[in-house]
């Protein structure tokens, strides 16, 4: 295996060791840095994934990230690993997406169903810094993989392959491809399975590339199609059991679709710090904008949808391990929620930077580019309403139990620097039972002696709209249950969303108490209240000072360079 | 679940699944087909799994929640379900 | 049944031909090659000369043929459907001359006239580097010379700066600057001695990437003394006057953009299948596409008696304006994107799906908010004037002339520029009459001629009004500081006005318009209850989580009006507009074109005679 020297202001790291991506990508404004924003911002404009960029992750050894600690990478921890990509999308969504998701997708339902070979070929695959591509899309079809088209039809000793993906990430220049393939003419949820395409091995007279496709957003990104006309495949590339796609399929995106939401605050992080560094700057009637009211107000809330971003993403990642059995329900709540608090934060901090929003060049350019790149990775990997739809059928099932009587989480869920068990990626749930022991939380603490006064009445507000939302969902009319339900489970389902979000933040508090900002009960209660509002509950007037408290924390953390998420960290530059 | 006792013949699966079914589909438990596929009569492949629930709460009995994946008919569910049932004495 | 005010926009999009016809310059493939190319889409613009449209910049007084800024209002927004880069790029010339129409002596502004008509692009430079929207704060000086001024300085983020023949500067020609310390200079960049001016390089931008944003730097550039426009010290509030002019047609743009992208996602809604059925019958999707028609509609209401006050109640579009130009744009930057999630990641593709039209559209419209007077300056006109608003709203006080505003049918009076005033005496008229128009919409309903439902609406408006009133009445004006509720409030001001706009809209046109192609949406005032609906969902959200029914059976009654004028090549509109897509006129059934409706016969001779004169500039 080669490393790639990169010409990173950073050293590599070793395998194994706890290396500090952030602080390896160096200063972001530094013009000589090969992954500095200006590099960033002409790699977009040429439509290159950033060639430089692509090597410093290589050199950084970017992929062990994906592969299991078991199988010789870094992957142990699902919260850490969307902190890490953090550092990327802080950086370049385009690198996040185009060098990193796409290939953690592909791979992940090989760590969840494949044989111990062909997890060991795929890991060895990605530690010498090779490319999976996750071939599921088919534009037909889109979302709806029940009836995804391209065949295999298994021919004694191996599959014949016929068919198109389209529009997937990387697989013009993939060395693996996890194929999602029909198996069984008939209508059903046994009838596809996974192939594992070795495509060096592949004839090539049987398959075609497509050309390119070219989008608005993370514009870099290879987005390539395949045609396979009568391909050769052999039968032991099928990963799992024949027919177990749409199984594999259930629980490895609840690990993927977990953790990209955190991977994304990185993303406005970095609009947040752009629009601070204007308002700070720029001066505007006489004063600073910063110190124009409606600015600061956008600014402190823009830091709060960070924050409440990060309880939900962290603590689902955390779920993971701890709550295996309950993720279908999770994963698929933050990522809804999450890529649409961020969304909602970003148009609003474009406002506070007006005209300086719309240029593609100067000192705020990042800002359009990552406007354009949150949209992409808001659409990619399951959008709103398939992530909603998810959630809709398991709606009655929670109203009835779960949400009554459901067992507080372990207090590892919360605790950040609590180690976690292994992911056991099998051991996933594909419906959590009726079971919600997150929004558990808001109940125990309420139930607990010696909680403070102005955080219980807040918790209040969310287990009385719990309490109204088992009401509705229990009577749900059945057509509102399924994939065709009405607009009303919809809204629901993001009720309940911002639901969890409040039970995460609780819990991230209340349970790091160690830690000298989270432990802090401002931020908690300006958090909890901006949730209450959202679903138009009334939080009561916020404690006086408490927005100038929030703005200071935000100061002190830009001027000394620190990130605005959970993680508080320093950054490079 | 407290001692109720459950007629778990296979006729009185079948007519409570039908029944389950009818109520999702807002259809009159007359038109649901036994025979017919699940996915075919409308019931798609994470919508089925709802009705894992449903199986789980009626019967007191932990079923995989693709339980309709591997049996997608009502005939086939509730045959498997008699089994299940049958060998819990 | 006819609305004359569509005549000058069907006149251009027909003009233009079927933007889905690649083969014409003006096809929506021509256009997103353009701006990918970043191309000023100059064959389009010469285009819109050979149609006549500067003539339609310049007020007949002047020697065009502007006569109805309704009609204008539509014109923009069937160009910006189209193309917003077109819009920009020729209406820029409308906002160039503007300031003469508002504030030059009549000799001056028949001279701008003569140069709009002989098709000269004039452009207005108010912005700098380092000032934005702080206009006051500019730098750029003239400095008298005796015989005309000296001018220095850097105006940027200017549109056409570089394009235009002539620019219109905003010069600070006091050096102690304040309100009376600018002067509008209008320079003829081709008679400037070389080397005296630089137009600054095009500013690469998120959208409109054709579009000839830059800038223009002078040094010790003179100008002859006739470059002055109005009194000197006059500029700014020539600038105020003018912008409220201008920002009503900004909401014009919005409405177009939406319109296009609902257009594609109907296209791709009805076309694909999802879980086995057509999207656009499964109701989560359906719902989507009926909440941005209801959108079209109210930012539709909003802008048209936005135009139509510019003629009846000129005095009061201080707040109009600010209401149409805040409003329809902030509701379209929602809309957009929440249209973009049907089409999934499609809605990101560049060339494929549609042309990669889109993402074009979605990246475009973000601009209306910015320029022309962002969000925040809107509100801020609106907030400051608070008092005024609540005095008016609680005396009640209703200018004359807001029958000619919300009647549709009715001839309008000419322009009057003296009526314009930085700040309105009446309040709002629209938003004060509220209370009124609320009781008229009762008795209907006792009388069984409304809808009940339209009732409980109607009332649970006035509370919510006459509640944002007492709060706004609370606020203490504070100059500098704004405080972020005030914001707020003057966001839910727009609200108001809206759902006003509507009711006057429905309550005097509802005779006229139950007949034509539009009428099944007046029927039982079916598209008032849906934008009722919306808009008071927006001033009062949700409390809790709501009983066991879905209450959106107000959206989804107006599907099938919604897919009958896309079907038909429709704009989406409470009134009837072909687009080129329908094809020429000949399947308009003539009875009906022929046969007046009843007050069509009070309708303004003018307008049949704008129609007139376009059939002649169309030769």
């Amino acid at each position: 295996m080669t490393v790639d020297t990169a010409p990173v202001p950073g050293t590599a790291p070793a395998l194994g060791s706890e290396p500090d991506l952030e602080a390896y990508l160096g200063d972001p404004h530094d013009p000589a840095n090969p992954v500095g924003y200006p590099a960033v911002l002409a790699a977009d404009e040429r439509g290159e994934l950033l060639a430089e960029g692509e090597r410093a992750l290589d050199g950084y050894g970017l992929n062990a990230e994906f592969v299991p600690r078991a199988l010789g990478g870094r992957f142990d921890r699902a919260d850490r690993l969307a902190q890490v990509l953090r550092a990327v999308f802080r950086r370049d969504t385009t690198l996040g997406v185009g060098y990193g998701v796409t290939t953690f997708i592909a791979a992940t339902p090989v760590w969840t169903s494949g044989t111990a070979e062909q997890r060991r070929w795929m890991a060895d695959l990605l530690l010498r810094h090779g490319k999976a591509s996750a071939g599921y899309n088919e534009l037909a079809h889109g979302t709806d993989f029940g009836r995804a088209a391209l065949q295999a039809r298994l021919d004694g000793d191996h599959f014949v392959v016929t068919g198109r993906k389209e529009m997937v990430g990387n697989l013009s220049r993939a060395d693996a491809v996890t194929l999602f393939a029909r198996t069984d003419d008939r209508l059903g949820s046994r009838s596809h399975s996974h192939l594992l395409l070795d495509m060096a091995a592949l004839p090539a007279a049987h398959r075609r590339h497509l050309r390119r496709y070219h989008t608005a957003g993370v514009r870099g990104v290879l987005l390539g199609g395949l045609e396979f006309t009568d391909c050769p495949v052999p039968a032991d590339a099928v990963v799992g059991d024949l027919g177990s796609a749409m199984e594999t399929v259930l629980r490895a995106f609840q690990v993927t679709r977990g953790v990209l939401p955190g991977m994304a605050v990185g993303i406005v992080d970095t609009q947040l710090r752009t629009v601070l560094r204007f308002a700070l700057d720029r001066r505007l009637y006489g004063m600073p904008v910063a110190e124009l009211p409606h600015a600061r107000a956008t600014l402190v809330d823009g830091f709060l949808d960070l924050l409440i971003s990060d309880c939900l993403a962290t603590v689902v990642a955390r779920a993971l391990h701890v709550l295996p059995e309950q993720t279908s329900v999770y994963s698929a709540a933050v990522k809804y929620l999450v890529p649409k608090l961020l969304q909602e934060a970003a148009h609003r901090l474009s406002v506070v930077l007006g005209a300086r929003s719309y240029l593609r060049d100067g000192p705020y350019a990042i800002f359009q580019k990552n406007l354009r790149d949150l949209l992409a990775a808001t659409l990619t990997h399951a959008s709103a309403a398939v992530c909603q739809a998810t959630i809709i059928p398991q709606l009655p099932r929670l109203a009835q139990q779960g949400w009554r009587s459901s067992p507080p989480p372990p207090p590892a869920l919360f605790r950040l620097a609590d180690p976690l068990p292994p992911l056991d990626f099998a051991g996933l749930g594909l419906s959590a039972r009726g079971m919600d022991s997150l929004t558990a939380t808001l109940r125990e603490y309420l139930a607990g002696p010696g909680n403070d006064p102005a955080v219980a009445r807040l918790c209040g507000l969310f287990t009385a709209e719990l309490d109204r939302l088992a009401e509705v969902c229990a009577e749900l009319p059945p057509r509102d249950r399924t994939v065709i339900a009405g607009r009303r489970s919809f809204d629901l389902t993001d009720r309940y969303a911002t639901v969890l979000a409040a039970a995460a933040c609780l819990g991230v508090w209340w349970h790091n108490q160690d830690d000298p900002f989270l432990r802090d009960t401002p931020w908690l209660l300006a958090a909890l209240s901006r949730l209450a509002g959202r679903l138009g509950l009334d939080p009561g007037a916020a404690p006086d000072g408490l927005e100038r408290h929030l703005f200071i924390e935000l100061l002190e953390r830009h001027e000394e360079n620190r990130g605005f998420d959970l993680v508080n960290r320093h950054l490079a530059g | 679940m407290s001692g109720t006792i459950q007629d778990t013949s296979v006729e009185a699966i079948r007519t409570w699944l039908v029944g389950r079914i009818a109520f999702y589909l807002q259809r009159s438990a007359e038109e649901i087909d036994a025979d017919a596929p699940l996915v075919e009569i409308g019931l798609d492949s994470v919508y089925a799994m709802t009705l894992s629930g449903d199986v789980e709460e009626r019967f007191d009995l932990e079923v995989e929640p693709t339980m309709a994946w591997d049996h997608p008919t009502v005939n086939a569910l509730a045959g498997y379900l008699h089994g299940l049932l049958g060998s819990r004495g | 049944m006819r609305y004359p005010a569509f005549a000058l926009a069907e006149h251009l999009d027909h003009g233009l031909g079927d933007p889905r016809d690649p083969a014409r310059p003006a096809s929506f493939a021509r256009c997103v090659a353009l701006d990918s190319r970043e191309e000023f889409p100059a064959e389009i613009c010469a285009e819109l000369d050979r149609l006549g449209l500067p003539r339609f910049y310049v007020p007949a007084e002047y020697g065009g043929e502007l006569r109805s800024y309704e009609e204008l209002l539509h014109a923009v927004r069937i160009l910006a459907r189209r193309d917003l880069t077109v819009a920009i790029g020729h209406g820029k010339t409308y906002l160039g001359a503007v300031s003469a129409w508002v504030g030059a002596t009549p000799e001056q502004a028949r001279r701008v006239g003569a140069e709009v008509l002989a098709g000269s692009v004039i452009s207005l430079a108010l912005t700098e580097r380092e000032h934005g929207s702080d206009l006051l704060a500019g730098e750029v000086s003239a400095v008298p010379t005796g015989d005309g001024y000296r001018v220095d300085g850097e105006k940027w983020l200017i549109n056409n700066a570089s394009r235009g023949d002539l620019v219109c500067v905003l010069a600070r020609t006091e050096p102690a600057g304040g309100t009376r310390g600018f002067s509008l200079l209008l320079v003829d960049k081709r008679r400037l001695a070389p080397g005296t001016f630089r137009c600054l390089p095009k500013e690469r931008t998120h959208g409109v990437r054709g579009a000839d944003i830059s800038g223009i730097a002078f040094t010790g550039a003179e100008v002859p003394a006739e470059a002055l426009l109005g009194a000197t010290g006059a500029g700014p509030e020539i600038v105020l006057k003018s912008v409220q002019l201008t920002r009503t047609m900004c909401a014009a743009m919005s409405l177009g953009l939406a319109d296009q992208a609902l257009r594609l996602v109907l296209d791709f809604a009805t076309g694909h299948r999802l879980y086995d059925r057509p999207l656009v019958d499964l109701p989560h999707a359906n719902r989507t596409l009926t909440e941005a028609y209801v959108d079209l509609l109210i930012g539709e209401a909003t802008s048209v008696l936005t135009a139509r006050g510019i003629h009846a109640t000129p005095g009061e579009l201080s707040v109009t304006s600010a209401v149409a130009k805040y409003l329809v744009p902030t509701m379209m930057d929602r809309t957009i994107p929440r249209l973009g999630q049907v089409l999934g990641a499609r809605a990101l593709l560049t060339e494929d799906h549609a042309d990669g039209l889109f993402q074009k559209i979605e990246r475009d419209h973000r601009i209306v908010g910015i320029f022309d007077g962002n969000t925040l300056v809107n509100l801020n006109t609106l907030v400051n004037q608070f008092p005024g608003l609540v005095r008016g709203y609680r005396r009640g006080v209703v200018d004359p002339g807001l029958v000619d505003t919300v009647e549709l049918a009715r001839p309008l009076p000419d322009f009057d520029r003296s009526r314009l005033a930085l700040l309105s005496r009446t309040g709002c008229s629209v938003v004060q009459h509220l209370p009124a128009a609320v009781a008229e919409v009762l008795e209907l309903v006792d009388a069984g001629i409304a809808p009940p439902a339209l009732a409980v609406q109607a009332e649970t408006l006035a509370g919510l009004v006459d509640g944002l009133h007492e709060r706004m009445a609370a606020y203490r004006p504070q100059p500098r500081q704004v405080p972020a509720e005030a914001f707020g409030m003057a966001g839910e001001y727009a609200l108001a006005f809206a759902a006003a706009a509507c009711l006057h809209l429905w309550l005097r046109n509802r005779h006229w318009l139950s007949d034509g192609p539009t009428a099944p949406l007046w029927a039982d005032a079916r598209w008032l209850r849906a934008c009722l609906h919306r808009l008071i969902g927006q001033l009062r959200p949700a409390t809790a989580t709501g009983s066991g029914s879905d209450d959106g059976e107000d959206y989804d009654r107006l599907l099938p009006d919604l897919r009958a004028q896309h079907h038909e090549g429709r704009l989406f509109s409470l009134l009837p507009a072909r687009l080129a897509e329908a094809g020429a006129q000949h399947s308009e059934s003539p009875s009906r074109l022929a046969e007046p409706a009843p007050q069509a016969s009070e309708s303004p001779a003018r307008s049949a005679g704008t129609a007139a004169q376009l059939s002649e500039v169309a030769r």
